[in-house]
């Protein structure tokens, strides 16, 4: 072992000295001054070294809070062979081979859609079934309140077809286990047109528009076993969490971004919503199929009002119904599944 | 080389880093983190900034940092553990939640002291320390100003904010004893502030007449003009002894740099993060300049005291960052 450049710092001053460093047989380190009357030596063992990263400048510390610094990483390794903490050495050989580089991209992607598209649901399915009923309650009631001052008007039906309606979602829900405390809300859409959908703590919203679209009754029963369905597996608000939750993954896995970059880091979190939204929906899907088949109720009740809706949405005719539709499965999708169950 | 700053001469500061190092190195410790839950990323933190401390030298010597991992997560886990019972608390007891934000409120400018201390006295160069010495009361009157002075005044007060809390940064930060200086006035902040609000009517006149094409564009060159009217504004009144401070960004250059940097990390899906990490550093860290007209500065350490990390990390969480 022989000369290793570094500069001396005492600690109490800025002042630096050019040193060699050398180690001696007795495992003494000597410190020695190339120009000035520096003359030290410590024994190796009580000297700690910086770990390596990359090609940033390594330090020697000293029991007296005196540090050496030097460029020289390849001579401190070599002098400290063998007294390198074993995570600290493998830290280090990871982050210098490329292949490593590639298998912690893998891993880390990996990792990522693991935990965001099995792991973040897993949870969020959890959570929203052990929630006390009266936060389900809270939030449902506040999102209600929300929806009808932003966009909702009370219903404008006539008091006999609003009766009708009750009585209809009454007869279905008596024959479903657990849906006793599920209630109707009847709305006027505005924005939102043509539209149904359930909301936390076992509220169903259908709009007049919906229930003017239908051609026939079995078809508003399809869509409210559709949104039963959803309050079943508490869809919405496991939504909620599932997209909150991927959202602080994201940031928190984008760590070092700055404010521009993580604008694109919010696009994975947009397209998740998407995906969720349809796995939800094929739920929901399913359990209506099931219904009308307890009940004897052809399945193409179902995918006549998904094909109104459709027809609803095409472009001249452009209205709120559009965005019911957009985060569904394709219709078309939906009305073979529909036909399939026949 | 034993002697820092020449008489005269102005000295650059250097940057190492190079984005191939970098980048092996920000995965590496990315997938640890991801792999143990978050528990590591403390640590590749730590690591982050030991390679951008050791990587920036000035004249000769590079800088270190010396945070602990074990003090940065505990930190975390108490943010963290605040941040939750919040969020539960609002659903569950809405009055437990405003009792807890105001609690955290009340103790903000004790957690920006201790953010400001931790961040100081575990950065060194030449093996001496760096400190922060701003009292709670001090910061409390900066925020005062922010919170009541800002929105009163409809944005008004805001130029006396910024000019008030770099003060407040400067001129209790130290470098081993020897505390910096600051000369800038609140006129001339609010001059600053005249010059980026003529920008910004060029970056809304702009944006309207290439119809919403530019915004991005004429957004970053806005970002750009205003990042560097205040560099110049905090670096050149700045002072440590005998030394002067020169910030050397350019709007062209920095815009350039957001630009490259946007479009580089938007394409690669955020592969390009460590590029565009060491990019920025690169160019703002090469770009200051140092000068001691007086002759070689020597400066002597100070006595230490330790600082836990609870107010870094809460700092961070804030948004609240002096920005040396």
């Amino acid at each position: 072992m022989s000369g290793l450049q570094a500069v001396y710092f005492d600690g109490e001053s800025t002042d630096g000295q050019p040193v060699t460093l050398e180690l001696d047989a007795r495992q003494l380190l000597h410190v020695r001054g190339t120009g000035c009357g520096i003359d030290l030596a410590w024994p190796l063992v009580e000297v700690r070294v910086s770990e390596r990263i990359g090609a940033s400048r390594r330090r020697l510390y000293f029991p007296d809070g005196a540090q050496c610094e030097t460029a020289d990483n390849d001579a401190v390794d070599a002098l400290f062979e063998g007294r390198v903490p074993a995570a600290s050495w493998l830290l280090h050989r990871w982050e210098s081979g490329l292949s490593y580089a590639v298998a912690a991209l893998v891993i880390t992607v990996a990792a990522a859609w693991v935990a965001v598209v099995w792991g973040v649901p897993a949870l969020a399915k959890q959570a929203a079934f052990a929630l006390p009923a009266a936060t389900e309650t809270y939030i449902g009631r506040d999102a209600l309140a929300t929806l009808d001052k932003l966009v909702l008007q009370p219903s404008k039906l006539p008091e006999t077809r609003q009766r009708e309606l009750r009585e209809l979602y009454a007869r279905m829900t008596s024959g479903i286990q657990g849906a006793a405390t599920y209630r109707l809300e009847l709305r006027q859409g505005g924005r939102a047109g043509a539209n149904a959908f359930a909301l936390p703590a076992g509220i169903i919203v259908m709009t007049d528009e919906l229930v003017e679209l239908a051609k026939d009754d079995r078809e508003l029963e399809a869509v409210l076993a559709h949104e039963i369905g959803h309050l079943r597996q508490h869809h919405m608000l496991r939504l909620v969490m599932q997209n909150s939750a991927a959202a602080v993954l994201i940031a928190f896995m984008a760590g070092d971004l700055t404010s521009l970059t993580s604008l694109a880091a919010a696009a994975p979190t947009m397209l998740l919503q998407a995906s969720f939204t349809r796995d939800f929906e094929r739920e929901a899907d399913d359990f209506s199929l099931d219904y009308l088949a307890k009940r004897g109720i052809a399945p193409e009740y179902f995918a006549a009002i998904l094909r109104r809706l459709e027809e609803k949405k095409r472009p001249g005719r452009k209205d709120g119904a559009s965005d019911y539709l957009s985060t569904h499965p394709s219709t078309r999708e939906r009305i073979e599944r529909a036909r399939g169950k026949i | 080389m034993s002697e820092l700053y020449r008489p005269g001469e102005p000295v650059k500061l250097q940057f190492t880093g190079s984005a191939s190092e970098y980048f092996r190195i920000w995965i590496v410790n990315l997938c640890l983190s991801v792999l143990t839950l978050g528990i590591y990323s403390a640590w590749a933190k730590v690591r982050r900034k030991r390679y951008f401390y050791g990587s920036t030298l000035l004249d000769g010597a590079a800088f270190e940092y010396t945070g602990n991992p074990v003090a940065i997560l505990k930190g975390r886990l108490l943010v963290l553990a605040v941040f939750t019972v919040y969020s539960l608390a609002q659903h569950v007891v809405p009055l437990l939640s405003l009792v807890l934000a105001l609690v955290v409120l009340a103790l903000l400018p004790w957690i920006i002291q201790r953010a400001l201390q931790f961040n100081a006295r575990n950065s060194l160069h030449r093996n001496v320390r760096f400190g922060f010495n701003g009292g709670k009361m001090q910061i409390f009157g900066v925020l005062l100003v922010a919170a009541l002075l800002v929105p009163v005044t409809l944005g008004i007060g805001y130029p006396w904010y910024l000019a008030m809390k770099r003060r407040l940064f400067v001129e209790n930060s130290r470098y081993g004893s020897q505390r910096f200086a600051f000369s800038a006035t609140t006129g001339d902040y609010y001059r600053g502030a005249m010059k980026i609000s003529l920008a910004f009517v060029g970056f809304l006149a702009g944006s309207i007449v290439t119809l919403g094409i530019g915004l991005l564009p004429f957004y970053l060159l806005l970002r750009a003009y205003a990042e560097v009217v205040l560099a110049r504004l905090a670096w050149r009144n700045t002072t440590l002894a005998e030394i002067r401070f020169d910030c050397g960004w350019t709007v062209g250059g920095l815009f350039g740099l957001y630009f490259v940097n946007a479009l580089g990390v938007m394409l690669s899906l955020g592969l390009l993060v460590p590029w565009a990490a060491i990019r920025t550093a690169r160019y703002k860290l090469e770009r200051m300049t140092l000068q001691s007209p007086q002759g070689p500065a020597k400066f002597l350490a100070a006595a230490a005291d330790d600082v836990g990390a609870v107010g870094d990390e809460a700092g961070e969480l804030l948004g609240f960052d002096f920005g040396l």
